[in-house]
């Protein structure tokens, strides 16, 4: 076949180059002038908070002080615990996460294929969500022993309410008119589900993730609170009941970094999964 | 055996306690080969009768057939086309355009070889790998076109599928849906608020009244010429008074705007 360009034959446009580098140019140093704010305001905060408890030996001992914070963390980083409690406390949010997500999306999702069955379970869900999770941990350390299963199970019990209500949500929200599309294609219930239903809800999904990292993460340290030997959580209630302030400070770093690290973790995960949201 | 055939049709929907007639009684047929148009006043309930025959509401009383058959459920050779493109976004123009092929389980490289054809015959050469969201509202609706013929229908519904689109972008995929649904002798039911667009496109055009809807006319649409190019249509004599005539067949069942002037 010959391309001869029919009538109305659309062509794509595009800027010069020139003018593509300079608006390249310029967004970077807006973006660069932006980390350069994030990075002063931290510096200025940490000087604040030095300056403030330098001269005080009682502040010093009750809000630590940045210097205080930084030396445990290089002596936690020496003794190896630093990486034993983040890896500890990184693994069981991640697996909590996981089994919480996957259960409570598939649960979510599969209440699309019955309105009956989800109003009838409605209710129910609704229960299980407004029981705080930190309740349930003396129960899931009798079932799951004080080892890592517990806090797996805290993790999972943190994330799957939220995780199968976002999936829900985002599973009815599919436009009635793609639905009715898909009936005058042919389709039938089950491909509507599968190529309509699962990716319209996979912006919600991702909203959900993004959420559930942290929710996992509180689950995993109230179960190191309640009845652990290692682990941010542990690390955290063992300094705390030794009034080693700074040293809390210096596990709480840790415990921020793992969550910033897993936050990033998925948005890497989005951003591979959902290829046309970030299409020019 | 008429593709399709509409006798008596009424429907009404309870709004709270009253009962809102939105068809009356209509019949009509579209016969094969025959693009037909329907226009009326806003709110007049084109699209309910758009669902109503394509089987995704059902009627509350009278009878539609396709090809002499009661209609059950959403009929196979039928394909539909709203305002909205309704493109899936995390699919490709391509993709989009296969979606009905892999419903009906069309082996794979035949039908990637007819959507790549139909995007080509659409001017969309070279966008088969462009997402919805990087195309402008005339190319989504193009492929939206795309996706509706390449499944082959026998007849099309088409609700409004024009109405967003800036006057040329609309007279250019006019031109397009009529010569390739001309070629293919296709029938089209199409519902629009744009007289010109219903005068230039249809073989016939059915002029609807205000709510419970009837049909207050029907005209037999006689232009000479090629009827696969919308700009030709306007320059026929004929043009004019038929947009005339219709335009005042609605300003006649129009409701007033302003109840206190009358």
């Amino acid at each position: 076949m010959t391309d001869v360009p029919s009538e109305g034959q659309l062509e794509r446009s595009s800027l010069p180059r020139d003018a593509r580098r300079a608006r390249l140019r310029g967004r970077i140093l807006a973006r660069a002038a932006v980390f350069a704010s994030q990075v002063g305001l931290l510096a200025g905060l940490l000087w604040l908070w030095e300056s403030a408890t330098a001269n005080d030996r009682q502040t010093a001992f009750l809000f630590g002080s940045p210097s205080a914070i930084f030396g445990f963390l290089v002596q936690m980083w020496r003794d190896g615990s630093l990486f034993r409690d983040t890896y500890v406390t990184g693994v069981e949010t991640l697996l909590g996460f996981l089994l919480g997500n996957v259960i409570g999306t598939s649960i979510g999702l599969s209440l699309w294929y019955s309105q009956s069955v989800a109003r009838v379970v409605q209710p129910f869900i609704i229960a299980l969500g407004s029981i705080p999770i930190i309740a349930l941990a003396p129960i899931m350390i009798i079932w799951f022993g004080t080892g890592l299963m517990s806090k797996v199970a805290m993790a999972t019990l943190s994330v799957v309410v939220v995780a199968l209500v976002t999936s829900y949500k985002g599973a009815l929200s599919v436009d009635p008119d793609k639905i009715s599309l898909f009936r005058t294609l042919g389709a039938t219930k089950r491909q509507i589900f599968q190529r309509l239903v699962i990716p319209s809800a996979l912006t919600d999904i991702f909203a959900g993730l993004r959420l559930t990292v942290g929710f996992a993460l509180i689950g995993a340290i109230i179960g190191e609170f309640m009845s652990s030997s290692e682990g941010l959580g542990h690390a955290i209630f063992k300094a705390g009941s030794l009034y080693n302030i700074p040293k809390v400070f210096a596990a709480l770093v840790a415990t921020i970094a793992l969550a910033l690290f897993l936050t990033w973790l998925v948005g890497q995960l989005e951003r591979l999964l959902t290829p046309w949201r970030n299409a020019p | 055996m008429p593709p399709l055939s509409v006798r008596n049709v009424s429907k009404s929907y309870e709004v709270g306690d009253e009962m809102m007639h939105v068809i009356g009684d209509l019949s009509l047929s579209l016969g094969q080969a025959e693009i037909v148009s329907i226009v009326g006043p806003s709110g007049c309930g084109k699209s309910t009768l758009l669902n109503v025959v394509s089987g995704i509401i059902p009627p509350g009383s009278g009878e539609i057939r396709w090809y002499g058959e009661p209609l059950s459920g959403v009929p196979a050779r039928a394909g539909y086309m709203l305002q909205k493109d309704l493109l899936l976004p995390w699919r490709t123009a391509i993709q989009n355009v296969l979606l009905g092929l892999e419903i009906q389980g069309v082996q794979a490289d035949a039908a990637r070889d007819r959507a790549e054809i139909m995007l080509d015959r659409l001017g969309l050469y070279g966008f088969a790998a462009s997402y919805p969201s990087t195309l402008s509202g005339g190319m989504r609706q193009r492929v939206a076109l795309a996706r509706t013929l390449v499944t082959d229908p026998e007849v099309m519904l088409l609700d409004e599928p024009f109405a967003a689109l800036d006057f040329q972008s609309k007279l250019l995929i006019e031109n397009d849906t009529a010569t390739l649904v001309r070629a293919e002798k296709r029938s089209v039911l199409l519902i629009t608020h744009d007289v010109e667009e219903a005068v230039s496109m249809s073989d016939r055009v059915i002029v609807l009244s205000q709510r419970p809807t009837r049909i207050l006319r029907v005209y037999e649409i006689d232009i000479p010429g090629d009827r696969t190019d919308m700009m030709e249509a306007r320059q026929s004599p004929h043009f004019t008074q038929y947009v005339r005539s219709i335009w005042n067949d609605l300003q006649s069942t129009a409701r007033p705007v302003i109840k206190g002037l009358q």
